[in-house]
């Protein structure tokens, strides 16, 4: 039974009594979204990040370029100042403390949990630096507080938020018939207005129907047409970093078809094509199965899905029911699977366990001190290179299908290793009263797991209370959930 | 000719060998072949590491970023003057270049082509296994993968049990600590965090970073080395895979201590410590690079150049024919380039790799073809480029 709380969250504090009805306990957090539990100075929105954005490209790309066009070392220095002018080293620390405050420090680590997975299944990769200043906005701003509505709602306004269209490209994406791909420039310059089906295909793949739904090459084409002339609205001086409009000028004009429906020439269609994609039975069947092999199991059955289905159905698509049925799903299989648990997962388990909560994430206060232009100190930079260490960075997955869901990807020398020496670290995360409490690793286990006896026979055989951290937190029972 | 100039080698090669080495080493350890695989991310210039001589085309395109003092390879061609490494390996006759070849991806999207030149599809991130891993899948190599980097890259996926080498920071925990984990996993049947506990408990602590601060074994020409003594092992990898990022200079590309120059160094020294450090397990390896396109011909507004097309590639090791530069070259007026801007690329790189791994896996050319490439239209370039 106790293992739930770490298969829908992250298991329990040294000291925290465990709810009595579980169920009841995790279902209630993903009915509506609180405020983050960060109690810092500010949380910037995604339109202020992108300011940084801003600076950052385009002093960089123009200026920088051209003042030290033939001095290699001038410029990777100005590079480098700039970079701390604008935080490129600074936010993604400041973002993780953020999500991970969410993790440990919440009365809410199921929604937690359930908001990294939505980060990965909507993935912006490590690209365009899209990660050091919009990733975290993006996942804040357009997923998870939209993870109270219906995945059409997340759905259509992940797809046309900046980062996203920035980061598949449709800001390339011009019709070769529309006013702007005819204009006699376009010759002269040979810079041919053509389609870019980046975007719409992981639309399809990735972010709802999956290959699954039977897509064809030309629906792709064609959704890459309905998608066409969404993009950073353009202006003479800039077309990078402004608000994302329907530019009719670029739009393919004409009638689409995806998967035998016709779409309407213009803007309209998008939002309608998305709610088609959303109610489509395989984008139901793909979530389902993600969601539960997120959870239980590598490789999900059709009786663990079906009720999630069943769900999606009845409330069309509402996130908070379909959440619902997913934790309920992970309630009745407790028992008899246990799922090996991602490096970042494993590691705010292995923080709210040891009740390490009150030195990781950084807290407020100390991040708040940092002030831009200044160089970060190895401290604040912690989060970032220790996520990235662990080998999973959620703002810097390599490719738009974002990290994996299955174990044994998680299943390397390298990153076995990340855990022993992470475990560790964790332990030295503690104040010197909990490393000398001879008595703490009795309670974490017995207040995690229903065969304390086992286990504390296992830690027995540890020499310190360091060598016990480091056994406890990479048993299989810990490495599961 | 040719056959005589083919056995003269063997016959060197062979001499070379039983010099250094008695007889029951050379009896466990003449099988075994080794393939490595250097990933250069963002576009490498083919025609910066390895101009063309004598081409106004060429020259009048990239007045500012011109490389100087070449070395001339051939009639033809010269090699980038801080290559040392390779050159070294071209003059003792185990450098070979293969040049306006690429992937045939011709969209510019570094993104897109990354995946394609590690899935060797046509379609971005349509397959989620990698041409080596399927190729290790079919000549049944499960457990002879390494990768040198800390996630397992997409190019060695589609075999399980690959190894990795991408050294933590601090010491690794006590060998008691170590099996009294390895115990519990044997007792709860746990196989695969069993086979990585064993893998791990072979690990020395030099193989782990020191303090916070000693980034340097990380760095590639050092991960090199190491990888070095883990493939001329007789029980060790036959598979390892590089990464060197930053090719991608659309400004302040430099001339001979440009941006670009400094990437290619970091090639050329994970070529030549692995020349030094394989020793005579040299002569069984092919080492060849990878990238998702060339560069433009024409240097830009900031000397740099943008993403084209056609581009070199290199490869190094005792399985190679000669040292050569293999090439159907197309030119560099404006009609013979690639959309008028680029290198057209005459071969595809998957011809070469096709080949590389029939000779390293000894698998028929046309198996490979049909299960690792979809039968798709390549060349068999195996007697012209490596070794029978």
């Amino acid at each position: 039974m106790k293992n739930f709380f770490r298969k829908v969250a992250f298991g329990l504090k040294p000291d925290e009594k465990a709810p009595s009805d579980p169920l009841t306990w995790a279902q209630k957090q993903v009915e509506s979204i609180p405020e983050l539990n960060w109690k810092g100075k500010h949380i910037y929105s995604e339109k202020e990040m992108r300011k940084y954005w801003i600076t950052q490209r385009v002093e960089e790309n123009t200026t920088l370029r051209k003042k030290y066009k033939n001095d290699p070392k001038g410029f990777e220095i100005a590079e480098r100042q700039l970079e701390n002018d604008t935080g490129g080293k600074f936010w993604k620390n400041y973002e993780l403390s953020i999500r991970h405050a969410e993790g440990v420090r919440s009365t809410h680590p199921v929604l937690a949990k359930l908001w990294y997975f939505w980060g990965n299944h909507f993935t912006i990769s490590k690209t365009q630096r899209l990660h050091q200043y919009s990733t975290a906005a993006y996942q804040r701003e357009f997923l998870r507080a939209n993870m109270d509505k219906t995945f059409e709602t997340m759905a259509y306004e992940g797809t046309i938020a900046w980062p996203m269209i920035m980061h598949l490209d449709n800001k390339d994406n011009i019709g070769p018939k529309s006013e702007s791909g005819r204009q006699e420039w376009r010759r002269r310059e040979k810079e041919p207005a053509t389609l870019n089906e980046n975007h719409a295909r992981e639309l399809m793949e990735l972010h709802t129907i999956s290959p699954k739904g039977g897509y064809t090459q030309e629906d792709v084409q064609e959704l890459a047409k309905i998608m066409t002339g969404w993009r950073p609205k353009w202006t003479k001086k800039s077309d990078q970093g402004t608000d994302i409009r329907f530019m009719s000028d670029r739009h393919e004009p004409g009638k689409k078809n995806v998967l035998g429906k016709t779409y309407k020439n213009g803007r309209k269609s998008l939002k309608i094509v998305v709610k088609d994609l959303v109610n489509h039975p395989s984008c139901r069947e793909f979530i389902a199965t993600k969601l539960c092999r997120y959870l239980i199991t590598d490789h999900p059955t059709k009786q663990m899905i079906a009720p999630i289905i069943k769900a999606w159905e009845q409330s069309d698509g509402h996130l908070p029911e379909v959440h619902k049925a997913a934790i309920k799903v992970a309630f009745e299989y407790n028992d008899k699977y246990k799922k090996f648990q991602n490096p970042e997962n494993w590691w705010l388990q292995t923080i709210n366990m040891s009740g390490a909560t009150y030195s990781y994430p950084i807290p407020e206060k100390r991040m708040d001190k940092y002030k831009l232009g200044n160089i970060v100190s190895e401290r604040l930079r912690e989060p970032d290179w220790m996520l990235e260490d662990l080998g999973y960075h959620p703002y810097l997955a390599q490719q738009p299908n974002g990290y994996s869901d299955f174990s044994s990807d998680w299943m390397s020398t390298e990153l076995i290793i990340r855990r022993l020496l992470y475990a560790k670290k964790a332990f030295h995360r503690y104040n010197l009263e909990d490393q000398i409490d001879d008595t703490i690793h009795e309670k974490i286990v017995r207040n995690n797991f229903d065969n304390p006896d086992k286990i504390l026979k296992i830690l027995s055989n540890a020499k310190s209370n360091e060598e016990k951290h480091m056994i406890l937190f990479n048993i299989p029972e810990v490495l599961r959930a | 000719m040719k056959i005589t100039r083919r056995d003269f080698l063997k016959g060197t090669a062979t001499t070379l060998f039983l010099a250094g080495f008695n007889l029951p080493a050379l009896a466990s350890n003449s099988k075994k072949k080794n393939l490595v695989v250097i990933m250069l991310r963002g576009g490498m210039d083919g025609l910066c590491a390895v101009p063309v001589i004598g081409d106004k085309n060429f020259e009048k395109r990239r007045k500012s970023i011109l490389i100087e003092n070449t070395i001339k390879l051939n009639s033809d061609f010269a090699l980038h003057p801080r290559l040392i490494g390779f050159n070294k390996c071209w003059n003792d006759n185990t450098g070979s270049i293969v040049h306006a070849a690429s992937i045939p991806y011709t969209q510019r999207s570094h993104f897109e082509g990354q995946n394609l030149m590690e899935s060797g599809g046509r379609t971005p991130y349509k397959e989620k296994t990698g041409w080596v891993g399927r190729a290790m899948k079919l000549a049944n190599l499960q457990g002879d993968g390494l990768a040198l980097s800390l996630p397992m890259p997409l190019l060695l996926r589609g075999i399980p049990k690959n190894n990795n080498y991408f050294p933590g920071r601090g010491k690794l925990p006590r060998e008691r600590t170590l099996e009294l984990l390895r115990s519990v996993y044997a007792e709860s049947s746990e196989d695969e965090l069993l086979e990585m506990m064993n893998y791990i408990k072979k690990r020395k602590n030099e193989e782990m970073m020191g303090g916070t601060m000693s980034h340097g074994k990380r760095e590639n020409k050092n991960l090199a080395r190491q990888a070095a003594t883990y493939l001329r092992k007789s029980d060790g990898p036959r598979v390892a895979v590089f990464e060197v990022g930053g090719f991608d200079t659309h400004a302040a590309q430099g001339g001979v201590d440009g941006t670009h120059t400094k990437c290619l160094v970091e090639m050329d020294e994970i070529i030549n410590n692995l020349k030094d450090n394989l020793q005579e397990a040299y002569k069984d390896t092919i080492i060849l690079t990878v990238t998702e396109f060339g560069r433009t011909i024409k240097q830009n507004g900031g000397n740099g150049t943008e993403h084209g097309y056609g581009t070199a590639i290199f490869m190094a090791g005792g399985l190679l024919k000669k040292s050569q530069v293999h090439t159907d070259w197309p030119g560099l007026k404006r009609k013979e380039m690639y959309e008028g801007r680029d290198l057209n690329a005459t071969i595809d790189a998957r011809s070469v790799y096709a080949s590389a791994m029939s000779t390293v896996f000894d698998l028929d050319f046309k198996r490979i073809q049909k299960d690792v490439f979809w039968g798709e239209d390549l060349q068999n370039l195996s007697d012209k480029l490596f070794k029978a």
